[in-house]
C-alpha cells in the first residue's frame, strides 16, 4: 500500500501551468512505445496473461477484469475483430478520461496498439464524446502522429502487422457510454443499447468480435507491460489493484484530477483536493451520479470496486468522479439535478426507464417548489425499486443509475427529505406545467430545445 | 376551358443547387468510407459535416445524405433525431451552451445562465432576432474540476463566473469562423 509517484499522470504535472501537451517526441523521449515494441515480439495470449495476472479492473464504472475480457475474444481468427474504445465520458463528475487525452494521448494510443495485438484487432475506433471538441482534435493529431511513425497502419513498426485507428465523433448522447449503445453508434443508428446475449465478445460492431475498453483502463495496459503485474498489485488493495484518477470536483478548495492508489479513503481523497470550501463536509457522489452518495458518517469507507459497495451503500466505485458537496447544499434539489439527468439521458427504449425516471423528475420538481407531500417519497422509493437492469426490467443500466441515487439520497438523507413533504400540506398540490416559462414540461419529459 | 390546368408533366420542381456538395462528398468518401466496413456508418460524420457547413442540417440535405450512403431517408431522420448536438432547425452563429449537471450547479451555473439571458434578453433555448446567438443548457460537459464551464461553439470555458463570462461573448469575432480554440498549438508539423 505505497503510493511513491504517478503512474498514469507521469507526463502530466500536478500543477496546470506547467501542463504541456506531450506529443510524439516527448512521449518516446520519455520511454513510450517501448512497450508496444515489447509485445510485438509476445503472443497474444501472453500478452493477455500478463494483464490478467495484473488484476486490472476495467476504469469504466463496471470494475471488469480487462484481461478476463480480452480472452472472451475468439482464439482463432475468422473475421475481422474491433477494439471500440470508450471515450464518451459523460457521467456528471467524470472528467478524467479527458485529462488523459488532452495532455497525453500517446499513452492511450499505446495502450490502444497492445490491445490490438492481444486480441488480433483490426481495427480500433476511438468513440469520442461529440462535446470533447478540443480532445478530439488533440487525438486526431496524435494519431496522425502515430501514423506518420509506422506505430499504426499497415507495418507496425516494420513487423508487417496492420492496425488502424479512427476517431469516431459522437453527438451529444449519454447513452453511447454504454458498451453497447455505442457500438451502435459506430454503426450509425441511434444509440439504442443491445440485449445482451451475444456478446459484444462474439458478435459486436459490424456483428464482428469487439474489445470494449475504457481509455484510463489502455492507459494502464503500457505500465502493466513495463513493470510487471507483480508491482501492480503493490498499489490498490488485493480485489482492486493499481493507481486510479479521482476526478476531485464540487465544494472543494482545489478540484481537479489526482492520481492516487485505489483503496484510499474518503477522506484522504478530500485532503488530496485541498479540503473543503465553504463548509463542512455533507456528502460526496462517490464515482460518477449513477453510484449514489456517501454521507458524513461513511468519510473512512474506502474508495475502491468493493469496499465503496459493501460499507458505502452504493452501486460502486464506478468511475471515481467524486462531487463533494459542502453542508449548505439542498440535498432535494441535489437528486433533483441528478434525477433530471437520466429523464433527460435516457433513450426511450425501455418504458420503466423512460416514463419512471420523467416522472420521479416531476415529482421531484414538485417538492422543490414546496408542494412536497410524504406519499411523494414513498411513490419515490417505488418507482426506483421497479426499474433497472438489476430488477431486470430495463436493457442496460441507465436506469440503475436513476434507482441508486433516488435510492441513496433518500435513504441517507430521510430527514431533509422528509421536511421537504410534510404528512400534512395546507399549499394547493399542482403539477407545474411551466416553470417561469424556463423549463416546458411536456408528458415526454423537458426539452430545452 | 376557362382556367389554365397545371401542366404537372412537364413541370419541374426548381431544383436549387445541392446542399451536398460534391466537396463534401468527395470529403466524406475519402476520409470515412475507408474506414467502416458498410456506408451507413459513415452517418455520424457525415451529418457532423453538414452541421459544421451549414450550422443546422436542413431537412433536404438529410435525404441528400440518404441518397448518398444508399440508406432510406427515415434511417437518416432516425439517427438525426436521437443526437442531441444535431440542429434540426437553425441555430445562431454562436451556439451558447451551459453545463447545468450537479458540479455545475453547486458551483452557481444558474448564475451564467441567468446573466446570459438577461443579456440578450432571449430564454433558455431561444435565439436573438439578430440569429447571432442561441443559449442552451445541456447536461455534463465533462470539465467538472473546472465547474462552472460554457461550450461557445467548440471552445470551453472553464471556471466561469458571469463577469468572465461576458468579457468572453463581448469578445467574440463577427465571423464565427474566426473564433478558434485558443489552447490548440500543435508542436510537431505533421
Amino acid at each position: 500500500m505505497a503510493f511513491p509517484e504517478p503512474v498514469l499522470t507521469k507526463r502530466i504535472p500536478l500543477n496546470p501551468a506547467d501542463r504541456k501537451k506531450v506529443w510524439y517526441n516527448d512521449y518516446v523521449a520519455t520511454g513510450g512505445y517501448k512497450q508496444l515494441r515489447a509485445a510485438l515480439d509476445m503472443s497474444g495470449q501472453d500478452i493477455i496473461k500478463t494483464v490478467t495476472d495484473s488484476g486490472l479492473r476495467g476504469r469504466g464504472g463496471a470494475g471488469f477484469s480487462a484481461g478476463q475480457k480480452w480472452s472472451f475474444i475468439p482464439k482463432e481468427k475468422k473475421t475481422t475483430h474491433y477494439l471500440a474504445v470508450n471515450a464518451d465520458e459523460s457521467e456528471p463528475g467524470t472528467f478524467k478520461d479527458r485529462h488523459l487525452m488532452e495532455w497525453d494521448p500517446h499513452q492511450m494510443l499505446e495502450g490502444i496498439a497492445i490491445a490490438c495485438l492481444a486480441t488480433q484487432c483490426d481495427i480500433a475506433y476511438v468513440f469520442i464524446r461529440g462535446e470533447f471538441h478540443h480532445g478530439t482534435k488533440v487525438v486526431e493529431q496524435a494519431i496522425k502522429e502515430a501514423y506518420h511513425h509506422g506505430i499504426f497502419g499497415n507495418n507496425v513498426m516494420g513487423t508487417g502487422k496492420k492496425i488502424d485507428c479512427y476517431v469516431h465523433r459522437g453527438a451529444g448522447a449519454y447513452i453511447c457510454g454504454e458498451e453497447t449503445g455505442m457500438l451502435e453508434a459506430i454503426e450509425g443508428k441511434r444509440g439504442w443499447p443491445r440485449n445482451k446475449p451475444p456478446f459484444p465478445a462474439i458478435a459486436g460492431v459490424f456483428g464482428r468480435p469487439t474489445v470494449i475498453n475504457n481509455v484510463e483502463t489502455l492507459c494502464c495496459v503500457p505500465h502493466i507491460m513495463e513493470r510487471g503485474p507483480a508491482w501492480f498489485k503493490t498499489m490498490g488493495t488485493p480485489s482492486s489493484p493499481g493507481p486510479k484518477l479521482y476526478g476531485m470536483s464540487g465544494h472543494l478548495n482545489r478540484p481537479g484530477v489526482y492520481e492516487h492508489e485505489l483503496g484510499i479513503t474518503l477522506q484522504q481523497s478530500i485532503d488530496m483536493a485541498g479540503g473543503m470550501k465553504g463548509g463542512a463536509f455533507k456528502g460526496a457522489i462517490c464515482g460518477g451520479i449513477s453510484m449514489g452518495v456517501l454521507a458524513q458518517h461513511q468519510l473512512d469507507v474506502k474508495l475502491d470496486f468493493d469496499d465503496v459497495r459493501f460499507r458505502g451503500g452504493c452501486l460502486g466505485l464506478g468511475t471515481a468522479g467524486m462531487i463533494v458537496m459542502n453542508e449548505h447544499t439542498n440535498m432535494v434539489r441535489a437528486l433533483r439535478n441528478c434525477v433530471r439527468f437520466y429523464a433527460h439521458e435516457s433513450c426511450g427504449q425501455c418504458t420503466p426507464c423512460r416514463e419512471g425516471s420523467a416522472w420521479m423528475k416531476k415529482i421531484l420538481d414538485r417538492i422543490v417548489d414546496g408542494y412536497g407531500k410524504a406519499r411523494d417519497l414513498e411513490m419515490l422509493l417505488e418507482l426506483e425499486k421497479t426499474m433497472g437492469s438489476m430488477p431486470g426490467t430495463t436493457i442496460c443500466g441507465l436506469a440503475d443509475g436513476t434507482a441508486w441515487a433516488t435510492r441513496t439520497f433518500i435513504n441517507k438523507y430521510y430527514d431533509e427529505f422528509a421536511a421537504a413533504c410534510p404528512e400534512e400540506t395546507t399549499k394547493r398540490v399542482s403539477l407545474p406545467i411551466s416553470r417561469g416559462n424556463r423549463e416546458v414540461a411536456t408528458p415526454m419529459g423537458s426539452n430545452t430545445r | 376551358m376557362p382556367w389554365i390546368a397545371e401542366d404537372r408533366r412537364n413541370t419541374r420542381v426548381a431544383q436549387s443547387q445541392p446542399l451536398l456538395t460534391d466537396e463534401l462528398k468527395k470529403q466524406i468518401a475519402d476520409t470515412y468510407f475507408p474506414r467502416y466496413p458498410n456506408k451507413r456508418a459513415c452517418l455520424l460524420p457525415a451529418l457532423h459535416m453538414v452541421q459544421h457547413e451549414y450550422n443546422w442540417i436542413p431537412p433536404a440535405a438529410m435525404q441528400e445524405i440518404a441518397e448518398f450512403l444508399e440508406i432510406a431517408p427515415a434511417e437518416v431522420i432516425d439517427t438525426a433525431t436521437f443526437y442531441e448536438e444535431y440542429w434540426l432547425k437553425p441555430k445562431g452563429k454562436y451556439l451558447i451552451q451551459v453545463c447545468r449537471s450537479l458540479s455545475c450547479e453547486i458551483c452557481d451555473s444558474r448564475k451564467l445562465t441567468d446573466h446570459v439571458c438577461k443579456k440578450y434578453n432571449i430564454e433558455v433555448g431561444e435565439t436573438t432576432p439578430d440569429q447571432r446567438f442561441t443559449v442552451v443548457e445541456l447536461e455534463c460537459l465533462g470539465a467538472c474540476g473546472n465547474a462552472p464551464v460554457a461550450l461557445i461553439n467548440d471552445v470551453m470555458h472553464e471556471d466561469l463566473t458571469p463577469e468572465a463570462l461576458d468579457a468572453e461573448l463581448n469578445k467574440l469575432p463577427d465571423d464565427p469562423h474566426d473564433y478558434k480554440d485558443p489552447g490548440i498549438k500543435f508542436a510537431s508539423g505533421h
